[in-house]
């Protein structure tokens, strides 16, 4: 069984009085433990479909089963319950809690957990390699040293998929390049979904597989 | 706790914003607590002004005070009395001779006519539990040197001084006025009205002896300095007081007012009254002189009777001897046997003294005016409304600040619900951090005002209050004196620090924050997290 799967999955805006179709009807199955690029320029709906799977965002219409289960006809506590322990999402821009050390913004992850938080987050940063900088603000490290730490938040839960949006675009592309071997790598070893979507067509080399989208449509897988 | 780093954080990291937020609330609560002790400070000294009697174990007090209006109706007997006890000749030749130094007193009962001690005899023993006689006179006190432009001038023949009225006389009249207003009362008029007083004025005109209407003040030979010089003789006015030493209990002044020194022990102390004391530059132990005659100023008094304040206070006995009005008082202070039935005593005293004016606390504070009643009627007037303004511009300011700094975290926050915070937990982060910033500008806002209070005490704000019982001798004083002498009470504002208004101030700062933390959890449960993360790209 496909661990997520959307069905005739359609996302409308209002714009004005234009209406913007940002997901067309998609039908899609990601198997679990695979490494999904989706591939599309900016404005073809991928961060929308990728926002859909991880229920941030509510279809227009249509259906998206994590584990079997619709998560557009389940109350926001199930779907936040279903958010921290089953999915890791890694953002363009990181999103780092600016407030909170780098370990902080990890434990932020498991704040519902009563024991062993402060051991969990520090293995966790070891793990991404960046255990040294564990009581820095965000603000004082590199972009590299923020996407480790935004990975090691998305991880800490130990999540079965792993929604990533841009995770290199506001990173050179030697970092960019770690951080995505260090995906393939994570990936490898603990056997979780990865959904990454990318404008950029090297990340197609870390891929299980790679679709194409435009105009909210698949293209080509 | 996480959620309590979180929180520690959120305040520590950025400080501005805490102190930006908490001092907003802080200086309103503050504001709040300044409008609303500096009102309750108020309308709590205007009460004790208010209520003067209340000061020295009075309900009633009866005087035969006549005000500015009843002095163009009064009868002739009455007019002539007024007359007599505010007649004021200088015949300066008789003082000494030209050159000569003289002090001259004189003593005017003003508005308060004098009435004699055995009156008091008819006062039922069932009817008041405790009563004071009182004589208080309105000195006016002459010094300077004889002149030497001497004229000699005949008076024309007046209607100034008169033999008093004998003992059958006075109850002649008396009974007349008695008579007349149980008439009036029989007829359903209001003695007070135009009518009666017409009425009781007839009256009591009919009974008047023929000398007291036509009466004459044979000429006189007066040798007086014509165009005399101004600056040589000076003119001062103040307010002696008797004070009836065989009660403890209740009369214009209490031994437990002497704020320094001590009461009267012997005929010749005298006790002066704090702020003259000032003006004056008197200390215990000096000498004051009154009509020739020495006394010692063994205290300093602060007079609660603040509708007959007086300067100086004497034993009624040597007030008395040294006016030459033995056996003369003008006022009496009355504590009735039951509280409960002041209203009922007041009216058998006004059966008892006809003619006579008995007035409660409410009559009394209806006479007073000055800085203090302007100030407490408009803060009374105002403070609701400006307490309304402050705290709706407070809460304003404070939830504007609260939104800003929500949005800009809707990207942080948003991120949150991201990896797993329900609305819920994300809600209770934001309140949180509201109250305790709440917490934070409450406490500020009891330092500041409290800081206020503890300034504004400092500063020794005085109030005045003006009696307007003192209005018609004012008026004589004015002609024949050109000085005024003014009844005139200065009260210090004391504002003390109430638990209560505290509270309702730090009260003020936490609700503002609650309320702002409601508005901001509002909007995070709004806030939709896709549109958070997406507002950053």
């Amino acid at each position: 069984m496909a661990i997520i799967e959307a069905k005739n999955l359609y996302k409308e805006y209002r714009q004005g009085s234009k209406t913007i179709k940002a997901v067309d009807g998609i039908n899609l199955k990601i198997e679990k433990g695979e490494f999904l690029v989706i591939l599309g320029p900016s404005g073809c709906g991928k961060t929308t479909f990728l926002q859909l799977l991880g229920g941030l965002e509510s279809p227009t219409s249509g259906e998206i089963l994590i584990d079997g289960v619709d998560i557009t006809k389940i109350k926001e506590r199930r779907l936040a319950k279903i958010r921290r322990d089953k999915i890791g999402f890694i953002f363009q821009s990181f999103n780092l809690i600016p407030t909170l050390t780098a370990s902080q913004n990890v434990e932020a992850a498991i704040a519902h957990q009563k024991k062993n938080r402060v051991e969990r987050v520090k293995k966790m940063l070891e793990k991404v390699g960046i255990a040294s900088r564990a009581n820095h603000l965000p603000g004082l490290l590199s972009g590299g040293e923020q996407q480790r730490v935004a990975i090691a938040r998305a991880l800490i839960n130990e999540p079965s998929i792993i929604l990533a949006d841009e995770p290199t675009g506001n990173l050179d592309s030697k970092t960019g390049e770690e951080i995505l071997s260090l995906l393939r790598e994570l990936n490898k070893k603990f056997q979780q979904t990865i959904v990454l979507v990318t404008h950029s067509e090297y990340a197609k080399k870390f891929a299980d597989r790679v679709i194409k989208m435009r105009d909210g449509k698949i293209t080509s897988s | 706790m996480f959620y309590l780093q979180y929180l520690k954080a959120e305040l520590t990291k950025r400080l501005g914003k805490t102190i930006t937020i908490s001092l907003g609330l802080g200086i309103t609560s503050a504001i709040i607590i300044a409008i609303v002790s500096v009102s309750q400070g108020l309308s709590s000294t205007q009460k004790k002004v208010l209520n003067p009697l209340e000061n020295v174990g009075t309900d009633l007090v009866v005087t035969r005070s006549i005000s500015q209006e009843e002095m163009r109706t009064l009868d002739e007997a009455t007019r002539t009395e007024f007359a007599q006890e505010n007649r004021i000749t200088t015949d300066l030749s008789k003082l000494g001779k030209a050159g000569d130094n003289f002090k001259l007193d004189t003593f005017l009962s003003g508005s308060m006519l004098s009435f004699s001690t055995d009156e008091l005899k008819k006062i039922d023993p069932k009817l008041v539990k405790d009563y004071a006689g009182g004589l208080i006179l309105n000195v006016m006190h002459q010094e300077g040197k004889i002149p030497e432009i001497v004229a000699e001038f005949k008076t024309q023949e007046q209607e100034m001084e008169i033999a008093p009225l004998s003992a059958e006389e006075e109850k002649a009249i008396n009974d007349a006025r008695t008579k007349a207003m149980e008439e009036l009362k029989a007829k359903g008029i209001d003695p007070r009205s135009d009518e009666g007083r017409q009425y009781i004025r007839a009256a009591v005109n009919a009974v008047t002896p023929e000398r007291m209407k036509k009466f004459r003040v044979p000429a006189q030979t007066f040798r007086q300095a014509i165009n005399m010089p101004q600056t040589d003789i000076k003119t001062e006015n103040f307010t002696v007081a008797g004070v009836d030493l065989s009660k403890t209990e209740i009369g214009l002044i209490l031994k437990d007012q002497v704020v320094q020194g001590n009461y009267f022990a012997k005929e010749d102390d005298a006790v002066v009254n704090g702020s003259y004391a000032q003006k004056k530059g008197l200390k215990i132990g000096d000498k004051i002189n009154l009509a020739n005659k020495e006394f010692s100023v063994v205290g300093f008094v602060e007079p609660k009777l603040y509708a007959y304040p007086a300067d100086i206070y004497l034993p009624l006995n040597s007030l008395q001897k040294l006016a030459a009005k033995e056996n003369r008082i003008n006022i009496v202070l009355i504590k009735s046997s039951n509280a409960s039935s002041v209203e009922e005593t007041s009216k058998k005293l006004s059966e008892l003294f006809p003619g006579a004016k008995v007035s409660d606390s409410a009559d009394l504070a209806k006479q007073v005016t000055g800085s203090l009643i302007n100030a407490a009627n408009l803060t009374s007037k105002f403070v609701g409304l400006v307490s309304l303004i402050v705290i709706l511009a407070g809460f304003i300011i404070v939830s504007l600040l609260s939104l800003l700094s929500l949005n800009k975290r809707v990207n942080e926050l948003g991120t949150l619900k991201a990896i797993g915070w329900s609305d819920m937990l994300v809600v209770r982060q934001v309140f949180l951090e509201n109250l305790t910033l709440g917490v934070l500008g409450g406490l500020l806002g009891v330092g500041l005002g409290m800081l206020f209070i503890y300034i504004t005490n400092r500063f020794d704000i005085s109030l005045t209050a003006n009696f307007l019982g003192g209005e018609p001798m004012r008026e004589v004083a004015r002609r024949f004196l050109g000085e005024t002498g003014a009844k005139v009470a200065t009260v210090k504002l004391k504002i003390d620090y109430s638990y209560l208004v505290m509270l309702i101030g730090g009260g003020v700062a936490l609700l503002g924050s609650i309320l702002a933390g409601g508005v901001s959890a509002f909007r995070t449960i709004k806030l939709k997290p896709s549109e958070a993360l997406r507002r950053v790209e």
